[in-house]
């Protein structure tokens, strides 16, 4: 029996470490990778020299930098929130790991709601920014945390009704058995459902990750960082930097393992299935994350106005019609 | 390349005495520009005339801003406002100059006329103290609220001209050698 | 700073109507604030995301330039007006010439007049991108901005060879240039606005041709063509409001009437409209650079000017299209050799007095949209 609960003790301390580990060199890479894409979409080179080759330690220097910067707390401010909040917005992107499988048998707990535990918790990091806008006592910051509230509102919806279409057509909320349920043409099938979830699932994540075009809450040019206006060093990189990173990794994982078939091979070859699923994954999260990097030069910032009436008028209304078809092709297909 | 509705400055000159002949003096030609001096109490009735006369149209408004010509030798005059309106339709130029009484600046407000005039009255009567009593909020513009004198005026003479003790001097010396 | 002026308790919307009791809120954009591009500050009364009214303040760079040309001569004032408009230093610099100039009855020999409307019109190509630069990153697209500063790049070389300066040229003087322009001054001018003029279409679809862009542009922040005269409102922006003044064409100076350019102007008066003339715009300047280097004569930059340059007493408006609109300069000369009076009216001061006219009722990011299309400069507000 000791044995058995020290390997307990063992395997939680490791799946502890995974997840703390997973998060900030995740966020550190996409950061890298945001200056580099970046840079490269508009024809210039980004950063070039910490680190050596091609500047690969600028996130790095970036983080240290921000985490020996003072941290200033407004006079004015609510203290207790206001030194909460970063935690408040950091630890739910943390916990969406916990259930990301990266391989068939490498998923720190296979949860039989996987599917509702993600759902919920990744949306849970709002209340952190309700708090931070709040508590800082700047008008700017209390428009972005309201702004973003009502933007998770409008754009929860879309990727639940995206995410609803995967648990429906797999018949389970686990997500292995969800990745399990995938075959090869994975987003693409069943054919028109499979894309428009996709899609919908893809800017609804980019709205939820507060990214452009659907960046209003942090909209840099009206309201400053909106609720992290107030915000410096340590706070400020894992409130602001580090959960947009962080939540990008996630999602962008979340988008591979609901629709572009997590760890499997993204084609159906024999010889392909010896190379480790974990390449896999973090291909395809790669790739979303590309995508997600990829809209940011591109477009300019929706409308508040805008940005809601494209929810609930067209995101929506489109997801509700998606899950009727999905309906018909489950009972009738 | 002309408008088709563009007059000489000589046709300008006519118009302009044939509409407003009896509120002004000394229309002239200066530089293709019709300059005419108008009585304060008559500015109103030629500001608008100008605008809306079909024959001037001066519906652009340039600027409005203030001369003192105190030291500027023979026939030079005192302190005046002066106001520059343009017609985009007959490509005239008017310049008008408003003398006012030195000792009590007053001149009414052509804000009702040309709304552009509110930020430029409110600089002119900074700057050079003249007031503008029909003005919805003439406040200053440039200036901080508790600034003394009137800047632009010929007796204020340029601070780094003048030796002038530092407001901020918390050392007896240093206030008495003037602060630098 | 958005907490120096707390909330006002006055409430606006009747609850008898049911509907939600709503508190204004004082919201102080800037001094300090990244749309403001510099030291301008708006006060502005919101609703929620609703502006009700913004009020625009300004005076935080006042430098008193007025003042102080009463105590330069006029080769000092040279380097004083070209900070005016720190973007379109070279344009400052041309009416303060051509007053004196005219004053004194100069004759300014053709090749310099060609160049001056060289060194102006690059100066244009280099002021319209940058705001083309700054308006997509208003409206949260930051590509534009580095397009842009790659094409500004090549003409600002050209420039700083020329003049020496990046920003402040200080090279036009009463009669003429400081000097000629280096050797291969043409071919670099040539090939900088041949550039532009190939990349144009690009920029163009970049954010002209969004629909995002359209729909953040269009309708918003309606400048109507009345109050556009009546606020003296002139440049890319009174254009946008269908209001077709260049004085470039209709008196032209220097020797603008030897060159075949439009006049752009569309008639909506909206972001949209602004933004879509200023980027024509560059276009037509880059023609009319390429024509003037084509007709460029040779022969002195320098008229016959006397030792020491006494404009003669006079008063004369001398007025010019700057990259924002008009720049007019009223010297009233008592025949020193500096100026008796110097009006500067500068376009930016004239344009950004009827903000509070079009940001009454807009959304809080519309207010972004219009003082990004209001293309001003905080210099040539304040002086």
């Amino acid at each position: 029996m000791f044995d058995i609960t020290l390997a307990t003790w063992q395997i939680l301390v490791i799946k502890v470490l995974v997840i703390l580990t997973v998060v900030p060199v995740g966020a550190l890479v996409g950061g890298y990778a945001e200056h580099k894409v970046m840079a490269h979409l508009q024809h210039r080179l980004g950063p070039m020299y910490p680190g050596g080759w091609h500047g690969w330690a600028t996130t790095l220097a970036d983080g240290i930098k921000f985490l020996l910067k003072e941290d200033i707390i407004p006079a004015a401010a609510d203290r207790k929130v206001f030194s909460f909040a970063p935690a408040a917005i950091m630890v739910p992107i943390i916990m969406i790991y916990l259930v990301i499988p990266i391989d068939r048998n490498l998923v720190i707990e296979d949860l039989d709601v996987g599917l509702f535990y993600l759902l919920a918790i990744g949306s849970l990091s709002t209340i952190g920014l309700l708090m931070a806008g709040w508590s800082s006592a700047n008008k700017y910051a209390l428009i972005g945390a309201l702004r973003s509230a009502a933007q998770l509102i409008a754009y929860e919806l879309p990727i639940v009704f995206a995410a609803a279409v995967v648990a429906m057509l797999a018949g389970s909320l686990s997500l292995i058995d969800i990745v399990e349920a995938q075959n090869f043409p994975f987003a693409v099938w069943p054919p028109g459902i499979g894309l428009v979830a996709f899609l919908l699932f893809t800017v609804g994540a980019v709205a939820e990750m507060t990214r452009v075009p659907f960046d209003m809450p942090v909209a840099e040019s009206e309201i400053i960082t909106g609720p992290f206006t107030e915000y410096s060093g340590m706070r400020y990189i894992f409130s602001h930097m580090f959960a947009e990173m962080g939540h990008m990794v996630a999602f962008g994982g979340i988008a591979a393992t609901l629709f572009l078939g997590g760890y499997k091979p993204i084609v159906p070859l024999r010889i392909l299935e010896y190379i480790p699923g974990v390449f896999w994954f973090f291909g395809k999260t790669m790739f979303m994350i590309f995508l997600f990097l990829w809209i940011r030069p591109t477009f300019p910032r929706v409308r508040e106005d805008q940005l809601q009436k494209f929810a609930w008028k067209f995101l929506i209304p489109v997801g509700l019609v998606l899950i009727l078809a999905t309906g018909a092709w489950v009972l009738y297909v | 390349m002309a408008r088709p509705g563009a007059i000489t400055p000589q046709e300008a000159l006519d118009r302009v005495g044939e509409t407003l002949g009896p509120w002004i003096e000394e229309p002239k030609l200066n530089f293709g520009a019709v300059d005419l001096v108008c009585k304060p109490e008559n500015l109103v009735r030629v500001m608008r005339t100008l605008r809306d006369s079909e024959h001037l149209g001066c519906v652009f408004f340039t600027f409005l801003s203030g001369v003192d010509r105190s030291e500027l030798g023979e026939g030079g005059g005192g302190l005046e406002v002066l106001i520059h309106v343009y017609s985009p339709e007959h490509a005239v130029h008017v310049t008008v100059h408003v003398p006012v009484d030195p000792a009590a600046p007053e001149c009414p407000s052509i804000s009702g006329i040309y709304k552009g005039a509110l930020w430029h009255e409110r600089e002119t009567h900074e700057m050079f103290g003249i007031l503008f009593p029909d003005h919805p909020h003439l406040t200053t513009l440039y200036l901080p609220e508790d600034f003394e004198g009137h800047p632009m005026l010929r007796s204020f003479k340029l601070p780094t001209r003048v030796v002038k003790a530092w407001p901020g001097a918390k050392d007896p010396e240093e206030a008495a050698a003037g602060g630098r | 700073m958005a907490m120096t002026t707390g909330p006002k308790p006055a409430s606006r919307g009747a609850g008898a109507e049911g509907r939600l009791q709503t508190q204004e809120m004082i919201l102080n954009v800037g001094p300090q604030h990244p749309a403001t591009h510099g030291v301008f500050r708006l006060l502005a009364t919101i609703d929620g995301e609703i502006l009700i009214n913004a009020e625009p303040v300004i005076g935080y760079m006042h430098r008193g330039y007025e003042k102080l040309v009463e105590q330069r001569d006029y080769r000092q004032i040279t380097n004083l007006v070209s900070r005016m408009d720190w973007l379109s230093g070279i344009n400052n610099e041309l009416p303060l010439a051509l007053a004196v100039e005219q004053l004194m009855e100069i004759e300014v020999p053709p090749r310099a007049q060609y160049l001056r409307v060289i060194l102006c019109e690059m100066n244009r190509i280099l002021n319209h991108l940058m705001f083309f630069a700054s308006f997509g990153a208003e409206l949260g697209a930051i590509t534009p901005t580095f397009y842009a500063f790659r094409e500004r790049e090549d003409i600002q070389r050209v420039m700083e060879a020329t003049t020496g300066g990046r920003m402040h040229f200080g090279f036009f003087r009463p009669g003429g240039l400081k000097e000629d322009v280096p050797r291969g001054f043409v071919d670099e001018a040539l090939k900088g606005v041949r550039q532009v003029i190939e990349r144009l279409p690009d920029y163009e679809n970049l954010l002209v041709g969004n629909e995002i862009f359209k729909q953040r542009t269009i309708d918003v922040g309606v400048l109507d063509r009345e109050a556009a005269y009546s606020y003296g409102v002139t440049g890319p922006i009174a254009r946008g409001s269908g209001i077709d003044m260049d004085v470039r064409k209709d008196e032209p100076y220097l020797v603008y009437d030897q060159f075949e350019f439009d006049v752009c102007s569309a008639p909506n008066g909206d972001c949209f409209d602004r933004f879509w003339v200023l980027v024509r715009e560059v276009g037509e300047s880059a023609r009319i650079v390429e024509q003037a280097i084509e007709g460029l004569p040779p022969g002195p930059i320098m008229g016959k000017v006397p030792r020491v340059v006494q404009a003669p007493a006079g008063e004369v408006y001398v007025r010019t299209e700057n990259p924002l609109g008009e720049l007019g300069m009223y010297l009233v000369s008592d025949g020193d050799r500096r100026p008796y009076r110097l009006k500067i009216r500068t376009p930016s001061y004239s344009n950004v007095s009827a903000l509070s006219h079009v940001l009454a009722n807009t959304y809080v990011s519309d207010m972004i949209a219009i003082l990004g299309s209001f293309f001003f400069v905080l210099g040539d507000i304040d002086r």
